[in-house]
């Protein structure tokens, strides 16, 4: 029998990984200021620990996980702070960030880059150098990955999902991650297989990256725990959920937690944060992303230092193209990634690419909206088995109790299928998300909580 | 950087399917079937197929403009609906039919509903069930260079044989739309291309197809199966009709419910209704159940159904109300069929008893009564037709062979129906015996004036015709003198020259054909 290999549903846009897949990693090494904001991850922001004027070094912790979800912030650069205060983010919103003068020198802490023999720690030293290293997950969500690797029984744990899918178009960083530091990952993943006895190691890699999944293969030749598994390239095959009902053959409610069906999934890029984190007792201050689209004149993928500007990320890929005009900056890729309109903000952990169009899609759509047809085919593409036409006409109608309890409305995981096949180009996934804020809000206020 | 960058949620990518697109292809799919259709018959065709699709779009125009809504009439929705309606037109329907309904289709079901999405039943199906009700003489009426002649869904419903090929090909006598292959053709594009759903035009199909097997009397005869899946409207039905996205169910099983119900309803229809456009009429009932399909067979995220958390150990299982639809439709169809063949051995028997009656009273020879085989295949010839010339409107429903006791042929009866009675049809058989005699006649049906034309059946008018051998009996006044001669019923001429006519033709029958026949 062949290997399952897909999910049901899901999408196929164009994968414009070309020409960055054939480019290497690049390090860029900022020249500005650089921006920490307190909240780079899901949960509690961090509180500083650094003062205006204090020097500070690379690596160095410069504000801490405050609560059970939080994540520590650590500097990119050596300088001195310059300030604390409210900064513009990707968000589009001010958050408070700690701003650093970059003195060029990036002189390190000296606490780290040598490799240290790991095999004697327990469980709880290795979460603690994972928390230590402020990783969160790179994927994009920016969970706090010490709180991913402790559920409540690790023995119940069946698979470890190294996420190396990279179904969104355009991004490249975790494939060339795969094929450079590929020995660097397994052992990333054995050591997080070491938490948990029974689990089983699965490395996932769509098949539209053959140098990937010869590397990973390469480097875990050998390994007993440890198999890669090709999956078929489709959008959205690196989701959570479609990778766990792939391997585990499991769909789960959205309430649940991967680790209540016995898997965890991780980025490959934060599997590889974790390896520098335990073996080199490395904090987390560089990330990969890929800075593409048809607005930049030499798409890349850079390692950065987090804080960098964006602006500064354009430049160091050549800039705006000849006789192009910037219409759109996605922070991400265009399916899930996050428009914002100003350059001026500082790439963070969780920013894996900048995508660059002078094109709109979204607006070009809005004129061709026409009303919907039923064709069923947002139906057909929906990787949770929901109906959006129908959840959409629940909206329309304002009938919130049927688009919860009838059309479980809330399973949605903004995905953007739906939206993406609409030949009538009705904004299905962005009426969703913003009615599921809207429900979320009535119970919390309901349930007399906070607003 | 002085530039402005827009905002908006994810995604930021589109598919670049429009709805222009999808319909552009459906019409597209549909283009080799009006080809085909014009090549057949001529241009004639082509015009049918300009003036509905001309229309729709205008309909659709005008109303956008005088409700002041965005221009919908480009979308191409307006054109699909207008070639669909064309392409279930007679190519020799005047040319206000399609322009009524398109006005129909697009005003009425469409728009008033609340335009494109919104309408309940399938715009062009309705028109054409409107035009059936409406114009049903018009719609009905096929002609080949001028000859009226029937459609092969017409014979195949009569028990008459067909020409499978035509039929395939779009050549047979029909619609403009009847070239099966190139519906065909277009459909299975469409199901390649994703933009119809094959759980619904299978279901169609192959609901259609089980149930006139099983009940269509001649089983699972590959011939038999694939005139009926060729012929009236079953192939555009299911996959372009059925299909229509508005009005089909969202769910997969919603859709596999929706195509058998369809395909069953239309299959039982054509076994035991008569209207040969029965198709359209189950495709409307379909379409009207989908709201309720949709009310209640809502399928669960994937996470929530059954099976989900553990997958793999998981079977494919026909989903229940697949199997309970499919027992209740067995069911139903072998009640029904039950019935038929129950009452139809009850009618004909006590048909074959009072005929025997009434061929006794004017055949008193003969003990036995046995079909004439050369009036059955003279029948058969004629089609329906008028026998002969100079009686009137006059028709032969059959004729048996009476034996006498030895075995020998005694004589015949002839059954005439005339359809120039004053008040209606008037039938009788006319007894002669094997010399060529009249032995007498006896009504099957007559209702005649009371008092008047009724008189034709008191013996003193009826036994004129008795123990006579002529070629023709005339009609006089009164004082009939020679054999040939009979006195017409006072105040009842009309009906007296119909009787004599009816029994002249029943006397050249015997002379012309069973005789000659023997």
């Amino acid at each position: 029998m062949p290997v399952k290999d897909s999910f049901r549903g899901g999408v196929h846009p164009k994968g414009l990984k070309d020409p960055q897949s054939k480019r290497p990693l690049r390090v860029y090494e900022a020249v500005g200021d650089i921006v920490l904001p307190l909240s780079q991850h899901i949960g509690k922001p961090a509180k500083p620990i650094v003062k205006k004027g204090d020097p500070v070094l690379t690596g160095q912790l410069i504000a801490e996980a405050d609560g059970f979800i939080s994540a520590n912030v650590i500097s990119s650069c050596s300088g001195k702070v310059k300030a604390i205060e409210k900064r513009r983010t990707i968000a589009g919103t001010m958050q408070e960030c700690i701003v650093i003068e970059n003195d060029g020198q990036f002189t390190e802490t000296g606490s780290f880059g040598k490799r240290e023999d790991y095999s004697g720690f327990s469980r709880d030293e290795i979460i603690a150098r994972v928390k230590a290293a402020g990783i969160v997950g790179l994927g994009g969500a920016g969970f706090p990955t010490h709180v991913k690797l402790a559920p409540k029984e690790p023995d119940k744990i069946k698979y470890v999902i190294a996420n190396g899918a990279e179904c969104e178009p355009c991004l490249t960083g975790n494939d060339r991650l795969m094929r450079e530091r590929p020995e660097e990952i397994v052992e990333g993943l054995r050591i997080i297989l070491s938490l948990f006895p029974n689990a089983e190691g699965v490395i996932a890699v769509e098949k539209n990256k053959p140098e990937a999944i010869e590397a990973m293969r390469k480097a875990s030749e050998g390994e007993e725990r440890i198999r890669v598994l090709p999956l078929k390239t489709k959008y959205p095959q690196g989701g959570e959920r479609s990778l766990i009902s792939v391997i585990a053959g499991v769909d789960f409610p959205i309430t649940a937690l991967p680790a209540d069906v016995g898997c965890i999934v991780d980025n490959v890029g934060t599997i590889y944060a974790v390896q520098r984190a335990v073996a080199f007792n490395e904090p987390l201050f560089r990330c990969v992303l890929t800075v593409s689209g048809d607005a930049v004149k030499e798409p890349a993928n850079l390692i950065v230092r987090n804080g960098t500007s964006i602006s500064e990320l354009l430049e160091a890929c050549g800039g705006v193209n000849d006789g192009k005009t910037l219409k759109k900056v996605l922070a991400g890729g265009p399916m899930m990634g996050f428009a914002f309109a100003s350059l001026d903000v500082p790439a963070v952990k969780t920013t894996n690419g900048v995508t660059v169009f002078a094109e709109d899609a979204c607006e070009k759509a809005e004129k061709q909206e026409t009303a919907c047809l039923h064709c069923g085919r947002c139906t057909t593409v929906c990787p949770q088995g929901l109906l959006p036409q129908l959840m959409a006409d629940a909206v329309y109608i304002g009938d919130l109790e049927r688009y919860e309890k009838k059309l479980y409305g809330l399973e949605c995981i903004a995905c953007g299928s739906c939206t993406y096949v609409c030949p009538a180009k009705r904004p299905l996934t962005q009426t969703f998300k913003e009615k599921k804020a809207e429900i979320m809000a009535l119970k919390r206020l309901a349930a007399g909580g906070k607003k | 950087m002085n530039t402005t960058l827009n905002i908006s949620p994810a995604p930021h990518a589109r598919d670049r399917w429009t709805t222009r697109f999808i319909m552009g292809v459906v019409a597209l799919a549909l283009l080799p079937t009006a080809v085909i259709g014009v090549l057949a018959y001529g241009l004639r065709a082509f015009w049918v197929i300009l003036a509905s699709v001309g229309t729709a779009v205008l309909t659709e125009f005008i109303f956008d403009k005088i409700a002041h809504k965005p221009d919908t009439w480009l979308d191409g929705s307006a054109v699909v609906t207008g070639l669909m309606l064309a392409l279930t037109l007679s190519p020799s329907v005047p040319l206000y039919i399609p322009v009524i309904g398109s006005v129909f289709a697009i005003f009425i079901v469409k728009c008033c509903f609340g335009g494109l999405g919104k309408n309940f039943v399938n715009p062009a199906l309705a028109a054409r069930c409107f035009l059936l009700i409406s114009f049903g003489k018009t719609m009905t009426m096929f002609t080949v260079d001028g000859v009226t002649a029937a459609t092969p869904i017409g014979d195949l419903m009569a028990g008459r044989a067909v020409n499978i090929t035509e039929m395939f090909l779009g050549t047979a006598n029909g619609v403009i739309g009847s070239s099966a292959i190139a519906l065909l053709a277009g459909g299975l594009v469409l199901w390649a291309m994703d933009i119809i759903h094959g759980e619904i035009c299978f279901s169609v199909i192959g609901g259609f197809t089980l149930l006139i097997g099983l009940f269509g009397g001649q089983g699972f005869d590959p011939r038999f199966l694939a005139a009926n899946l060729c012929g009236g409207g079953v192939i555009m039905g299911a996959f372009f009709m059925a299909t229509d996205y508005v009005t089909s169910p969202v769910s997969r099983l919603g859709q596999l419910i929706y195509g058998l119900t369809i395909g069953v309803l239309g299959a039982l229809f054509r076994i035991f209704g008569s209207s040969a456009d029965s198709f359209s009429y189950s495709i409307i009932i379909g379409n009207l159940l989908v709201p309720l399909i949709d009310t209640y067979i809502i399928p669960k995220p994937f996470a929530y159904r059954k099976g989900a958390q553990n997958r793999e150990r998981r079977k494919f299982r026909i989903p229940k109300p697949v199997v309970a639809i499919g027992i209740i439709t067995l069911l139903a169809g072998a009640a029904l069929s039950g019935v038929f063949t129950l009452t139809k051995d009850t009618i004909e028997e006590q048909k074959l008893a009072a005929n025997t009656e009434s061929y006794k009273a004017v055949c008193p020879d003969a003990v036995s009564f046995e079909p004439s085989e050369a009036a059955k295949s003279f029948i058969e010839e004629l089609d329906g037709g008028v026998y002969g010339s100079g009686f009137g409107k006059v028709y032969i429903n059959g004729a048996v062979v009476g034996r006498g006791a030895d075995g020998s042929v005694v004589g015949y009866v002839i059954s005439v129906t005339t359809a120039e009675g004053n008040d209606g049809n008037i039938t009788l058989s006319v007894g002669i015996s094997a010399d060529g005699v009249v032995n007498g006649i006896a009504f099957t049906e007559l209702n005649e004036t009371p008092g008047m034309g009724m008189r034709c059946g008191e013996p003193e008018f009826m036994s004129q015709f008795e123990g006579k051998e002529v070629s023709k009996f005339t009609l006089v006044k009164s004082g009939a003198a020679s054999d040939g001669e009979i006195d017409a019923i006072t105040g009842a001429t009309v009906t007296s020259k119909a009787v004599v006519n009816a029994v002249n033709a029943g006397v050249d029958f015997y002379a012309n054909v069973l005789k000659g026949g023997n």
